[in-house]
């Protein structure tokens, strides 16, 4: 219970007219740029990232957070009102918020979205503040053998469970992300691999590559596609404040939302979309109504929404914890607490004690706003919406160009931005994933050094890599989630299944 | 384009790439002055990666040639080209000519001033609208770029370009 103490008066100490002032603006602008599809959280984390490095800690990472979860938010207006995500997080929402939209239940449907997010992200956050102090200290036990195996851990789950299609592509993806870490001054011996050119001694850096991928690709491909249409009417019985009668009813789709969330955020590099997708099917499979789903069903909207913001806290307990990240946005975080000082790791208990507790105060505050803005503030978001992208795009990519630049004053990482974006565009259209990618470069030292000093360690002995506990454990789980991939894996299991089945039935 | 025969293309890229990178591990220096030991060499995991990238390129290779029935990925998404050429010469030209060879303040209004314009010049249908569509990029434009300039200096202290 002291977390939640600690949480208390972590919020207390955060409520200063400065902190509810940052709170306000970027929690605006969050849920404005995840509304307008074309930017993604990613991005507009990645962008504010440059704004905030003259800010002190705790209110440069409030902005983020706030940007973070607005942005997640945001992007249901687009699904309800559009039929276009505004981040791939509202994929699973426009399944049934266009479809309310189009009975002209716009509001009802924006209003139960906004309270699913809010009850998801604070299912979120109370996990988080309980979880992670203990995973923490479990973390302190992990030694290079753990750590080399956790970070391929992460890069293989995220490649395995956020592609679409065929899973060799997810692989690819976090392995060119992996060898990309190379590039540069190694870890052990401060030996420069791969550097062609003076400026890239330093390594590819996270941020002008990540602002390449969300920025520049996704400005190519909403100028590609063209603009949606907004087409929808609202029905004057319509109303955005949702009943309290109403969020009641689905008080168990709810909280099982949010729980799979959280656990979703949690998986290194497997973000929001497929929060809101793993929910959404929990929900439809135990649904009373299960044929509504899809059509404008009220309970699949509020599953899905719940989902996708349950994943944000989810995916700070890894990224502060064990510094893997929980989405490819809470990389982008990552990345500004070693910009300001924060180390995230299993020592982040010891040298910053209090840190978690200001996460979840942050989170709550982030919440808070969010409720007020989502349901005061429908209009706005529709006249948002109506922008054009001739005007809008442009002074994107201008925020990208000095976004990159601003970061260490050099044109390079100008540079490298847009050669990311320009292989991140191609690899996007062939349906390769782009979070692999970001975990295998921000987690390519941690396995590279990991892997030298165990095998110093051990002498060249493979023994300790497979018969330490916690090493076992991690290579079991990465064995069986390569072999489900074979065919003749899945069937045995199933067959093997329903003979215990069959058995337990006699 | 079809898919599979983009994946069978990139499937050789990334053969190539896998391969490079490991023969370019192999024969990375091993630093034997420093008397490092034979199994911290800074190519070992390079080495790893290029042979993993070349095998899992092999079996993309083996999968895009059984070319599955139904499958809705098995086209690439068509946009319109030309709108996509654009915005690539566009966002290059001002990216890589026009920053760091214009001061920040002009290159960006030039940027904002023809990307609205190229991209709006089709809703102008006679020559009136579309003089008065010039003028209207332009003051966006201007207004826009000085914007920029005004909030990363002065509100975020920021350098710019």
């Amino acid at each position: 219970m002291s977390q939640l103490a600690n949480l208390g008066s972590a919020l207390w100490e955060l409520s200063t007219p400065t902190m509810l002032f940052h709170v306000a603006w970027s929690m605006l602008l969050g849920i404005v740029v995840g509304a307008l599809p074309g930017l993604t959280a990613t991005m507009g984390v990645a962008l504010m990232v440059t704004l905030t490095y003259s800010m002190d800690t705790t209110a440069a990472i409030l902005v983020l957070i706030c940007m973070y979860m607005g942005a997640i938010y945001g992007g249901s207006r687009s699904a309800i009102l559009l039929n276009i995500p505004g981040t791939p997080a509202s994929a699973a929402t426009s399944l049934d918020g266009y479809p309310l939209a189009r009975a002209g239940l716009a509001g009802k449907a924006m209003g139960l979205a906004t309270a699913g997010s809010m009850i998801g992200t604070l299912v979120g956050i109370i996990i988080m503040v309980m979880v992670s102090p203990a995973l923490a200290e479990l973390a302190l036990n992990f030694g290079s053998y753990e750590m080399f195996w956790l970070a391929l851990f992460g890069v293989l789950i995220s490649g395995q469970l956020t592609v679409g299609s065929v899973p060799i592509k997810g692989y690819i993806a976090g392995i060119l992300g992996l060898m990309i870490a190379m590039i540069g001054s190694e870890g052990l011996h401060a030996y420069v691999r791969f550097s062609p050119v003076q400026p890239m001694n330093g390594g590819i850096g996270l941020i002008p590559a990540m602002v390449g991928v969300f920025g520049l690709a996704e400005i190519m491909s909403a100028m590609w596609l063209r603009q949606g249409v907004l087409a929808s009417v609202r029905d004057k019985s319509d109303r955005v404040i949702p009943s309290f009668r109403e969020v009641w009813k689905y008080r168990i789709t709810v909280l099982r939302s949010g729980v799979i969330g959280t656990i979703v955020g949690v998986i290194p590099g497997v973000g929001e979309d497929i929060g809101a997708w793993a929910s959404y099917s929990a929900a439809k499979r135990s649904s009373k109504e299960p044929e509504k789903y899809g059509h404008g069903s009220t309970e699949g909207l509020i599953a899905a929404e719940t989902g996708n913001s349950a994943v944000v806290p989810g995916s700070l307990i890894p990224a502060l914890t064990l510094a893997v990240p929980g989405s490819a946005s809470a990389a982008v975080l990552i990345a500004a607490l070693f910009i300001h000082g924060i180390r995230p790791g299993p020592m982040i208990m010891i040298e910053q004690p209090q840190f978690i507790s200001t996460m979840g105060a942050i989170l709550i505050l982030a919440v808070i706003a969010m409720g007020i803005y989502g349901l005061t503030l429908t209009k706005l978001f529709v006249q948002v919406l109506r922008v054009p992208y001739a005007y809008l795009m442009p002074l994107v990519f201008t925020l990208c160009v000095v976004g990159t630049y601003s970061l260490s004053q050099r044109l390079f990482d100008v540079y490298v931005m847009i050669g990311f974006g320009l292989i991140g565009f191609v690899l996007r259209q062939m349906k390769y994933p782009m979070a692999p990618l970001v975990l295998g470069i921000i987690l390519g030292t941690m396995l590279d050094t990991n892997l030298r000093r165990s095998l110093m360690l051990g002498n060249g002995d493979l023994w300790p890599f497979i018969t330490r506990p916690i090493s076992a454990i991690f290579v079991a789980i990465i064995v069986i989630s390569i072999l489900l991939n074979f065919g003749f894996v899945r069937r045995l299991l199933a067959r093997v299944g329903s003979k215990l089945k069959w058995q337990r039935n006699a | 384009m079809k898919m599979h025969k983009a994946d069978r293309v990139t499937s050789i890229i990334f053969f190539a790439l896998g391969t490079a990178m490991l023969i370019g591990g192999y024969t990375m220096d091993r630093l034997p002055i420093r008397q490092i030991h034979p199994l911290s060499i800074p190519g070992l995991v390079p080495m790893l990666l290029g042979a993993s990238l070349a095998f899992c390129s092999i079996i993309l290779f083996f999968q895009s040639t059984s070319e599955r029935e139904g499958d809705p990925d098995a086209n690439i998404s068509k946009g319109s080209l030309l709108r996509l050429s654009l915005t690539v010469a566009l966002t290059l030209a001002y990216a890589l000519l026009l920053v760091g060879w214009l001061p920040f303040l002009m290159a960006t209004a030039i940027f904002i001033f023809a990307f609205t314009l190229v991209f709006s010049w089709a809703e102008a249908l006679d020559a009136r609208a579309r003089i008065f569509m010039v003028v209207k990029s332009a003051i966006f434009g201007a207004i826009a770029a000085y914007a920029i300039v005004i909030l990363f200096e002065k509100a975020f202290l920021v350098r710019l370009p």
